[in-house]
């Protein structure tokens, strides 16, 4: 048996212990009780959603509309209630335009300014850089306008691109329209002019080659350098060759240029096509006149005569918070808006906004949104098409597929008013 | 053959648009020896100044070069003497290299407050018209516009070699300091010279905004075109530069028409590559410098 004694530094050390153990479980039980507070609180908490935009720099005008359709969605989310009792907060901090910038910003929203969800900025050079940073961290990414190749490339499956299709399938609903007619009434000859660029050129490329496998000749295909201002040459060179179809691989100021070069050359093929441009409802009337839009195909998400559901009351609201008219709406508005859908959608599905349940949740099933109902492959891919879009009597109108179409097909193409 | 010709006439019509940019470009080096980074800039300047008059006025575009000249060669002779003047030393070269490029930048950033990143164009009435000549499309607005060109080329040149103040840009752009032993006052010429180059841009800003569409970025790509316009015609050159706008115009033209759009500049880069090796100030540089 051991003789056990208590000499004085022995009781002081004891003492000190018992200081030392009472702070500590004081320490614990407060911690409890923040714990059990903060928990209580966290219900309560505003939900917290970062976002960087371009506010400045050459995307700027795009950046500002996805900003709008953020932000409408946040206040009409709030009108309602917020999501899940919890009212949203958006914080938006520029990144003018650069994928460094964009990379800053993302990694303080979560690390310093610990948003609770994260959501995409515009175009794909921005959403790469943009997503990795998230998944870095584990976050959910829903964002509605990085579809270039270079983002599913990154194999992410954090990341949700909110449109129906990667961005080069944008022509393949056309392609779906011509080889959908009869043989005899198909176009025999095609033209391809591709701007040089990754999101323009395989939407023509695509739609090439299903033609060419369907019989239909090739006649012209050149593509041409960014920093090509007048298209008149490249026309001349497609009216020489007159081909029954032509194919813009555009995006939006090649587009007008190619138009405006072809009612001056009094070129008018049965069919036209063009990737991007001539889907813009305010801008493309103003750059080749009202008159001259009849019968231009092109393709879409999100237009102002759009049926899909909750576009109308979208509208309202945009036009009440904004003012303008509803040709003035950029479709990355209603993306970025649908972007919001999507978190509502996952918090009332699970009752839970978390990341990890997003990212779960929205890797199943289908989800309706402004710009159509979406799903998406494991890298964030979408797994709709677009729709075929023509512009009939001033307005942009859904032509095909035929199970959404407001109008059957104008073909061959009224001629250019001039 | 029927590409071949209807590219040759696309290509001369849009060489004397860029004839007219360019020569407000050299002839602000054949003064000053300033390199104006700034030329493409007051062109996207007018071209917007033109978009405006037209849709909230209504004023055609092609008569709104009576409003917007003026008002640039006043803008051009303000620059000038506020932030070109003042330069000094043997430095002034480099110097004002960079201080034209703030310029360019300083008006693209506040065309990109004002009007945002969006392309635009001038879009009135007959800017898709165009005439038919034996199976030729010829588009009104570039042949007006070449019209122009050729008529603003006509007046320079009548201001340059019949009044007073043509003399003493001449006689400085020759000697500046026997010009101002002759009592020349250089800084005066310099400052006219310079809203005289102000006012070509805005002139064919005007045409610029009806033919392409443009945004505040867009004067990046006109000022690598004309300064490769007045290095290929030879530094100071008006006469040069002329030519050497058609070449552009005409080159680019037959090879993205014919050949691809792909090899369309590159074409003239091997152009003005050649020329370059064979007679380094251009192709009328040597000959006709000095008398502009």
């Amino acid at each position: 048996m051991q003789l056990r004694i208590h000499t004085p530094e022995v009781r002081r050390s004891r003492r000190l212990l018992t200081v030392v153990g009472a702070v500590l479980a004081t320490s614990l039980a407060l911690a409890g009780c923040t714990a059990t507070t903060t928990s209580k609180s966290a219900t309560k908490a505003p939900l917290t959603i970062g976002v960087s935009l371009s506010l400045t720099g050459d995307f700027s005008d795009s950046g500002k509309a996805a900003q709008r359709g953020y932000a409408l969605w946040v206040s009409e989310t709030n009108k309602a209630g917020g999501v899940l009792g919890r009212k949203v907060e958006l914080k938006v901090v520029d990144d003018a335009s650069s994928p460094d910038q964009v990379v800053t910003n993302y990694t303080n929203l979560i690390t310093q300014s610990k948003v609770n969800i994260v959501m995409g900025p515009f175009s794909s050079l921005l959403t790469v850089p943009a997503s990795r940073v998230a998944s870095r961290y584990h976050y959910s990414f829903i964002e509605p306008a990085g579809g270039g190749p270079a983002v599913f490339a990154q194999k992410l499956t954090n990341l949700f691109f909110v449109q129906p299709a990667p961005t080069t399938s944008g022509g393949d609903v056309f392609a779906d329209y011509i080889l959908s007619l009869p043989k005899s009434k198909r176009p025999k000859t095609a033209a391809y002019a591709k701007l040089d660029d990754p999101f323009a050129a395989p939407i023509a490329a695509n739609i090439q080659k299903r033609f060419e496998a369907a019989g239909i000749k090739t006649v012209y295909d050149q593509t041409y350098p960014a920093e090509t201002a007048d298209m008149t040459p490249i026309v001349a060179g497609i009216a020489a060759a007159n081909p029954d179809v032509v194919v813009g691989g555009t995006q939006e100021g090649d587009a007008f240029a190619q138009m405006k070069a072809m009612i001056q050359q009094k070129f008018n093929p049965k069919w036209l096509f063009e990737a991007n441009g001539a889907n813009s409802p305010g801008d493309f009337p103003a750059a080749v006149g009202t008159s001259n839009t009849n019968g231009v195909f092109s393709s879409a998400d999100w237009y102002a005569d759009s049926q899909v559901a909750g576009s109308k009351a979208f509208i309202a609201a945009y036009l009440a918070k904004y003012g303008g008219t509803v040709q003035q709406i950029d479709p990355t508005s209603a993306e970025a808006y649908s972007a919001g859908m999507l978190l509502q959608e996952v918090a009332k599905k699970t009752g839970k906004v978390d990341n990890a349940t997003i990212i779960k949740t929205l890797h199943s099933g289908t989800w309706p949104t402004l710009v159509g109902n979406l799903s998406w492959d494991q890298y964030g891919a979408p797994k709709g098409a677009y729709l075929l879009i023509q512009w009939i009597d001033n307005t942009l109108t859904t032509v095909y597929p035929a199970s959404k179409a407001q109008a059957k097909p104008i073909a061959p193409k009224p001629n250019w008013a001039g | 053959m029927h590409a071949l010709i209807q590219a040759i006439i696309l290509g001369i019509l849009t060489g004397g648009v860029y004839a007219l940019m360019a020569s407000g470009q050299t002839l602000i080096f054949g003064i000053m020896k300033v390199v104006n980074l700034a030329q493409g800039a007051l062109v996207v300047l007018g071209a917007y100044l033109t978009y405006t008059l037209f849709t909230t006025l209504g004023i055609d575009p092609f008569v709104s070069i009576l409003i917007t000249t003026p008002l640039l060669f006043l803008v051009g002779i303000g620059l000038q003497w506020a932030l070109l003047r003042p330069l000094h030393g043997e430095d002034v070269a480099q110097l004002s290299l960079l201080v034209t490029f703030a310029i360019a930048l300083a008006i693209e950033g506040a065309l990109s407050f004002a009007y945002g990143a969006t392309l635009t164009n001038v879009q009135p009435t007959y800017a898709n018209y165009s005439w038919t000549v034996f199976g030729y499309q010829i588009s009104l607005v570039r042949f007006v516009a070449f019209l122009l060109s050729i008529v603003m080329l006509g007046v320079l040149y009548f201001i340059l070699q019949r009044t007073k103040f043509g003399r003493s840009v001449r006689a400085t752009v020759q000697n500046p300091m026997s010009a101002q032993l002759l009592g020349v006052n250089a800084n005066r010429v310099s400052a006219l010279g310079f809203g005289l180059g102000a006012a070509t841009a805005a002139a064919a800003g005007s045409v610029f905004g009806m033919l392409n569409s443009f945004n505040p970025g867009s004067h990046y790509d006109l000022i690598s075109r004309l300064l490769t316009i007045v290095v290929l015609g030879g530094l100071g050159s008006i006469g040069g530069s002329v030519v050497a706008a058609l070449i552009m115009g005409v080159a680019s033209s037959l090879v993205s028409a014919l050949a691809s759009p792909i090899w369309s500049d590159f074409t003239f880069f091997i152009v003005l590559l050649l020329v370059l090796l064979l007679r380094p100030r251009g192709l009328f540089g040597a000959k006709t410098r000095g008398a502009l």
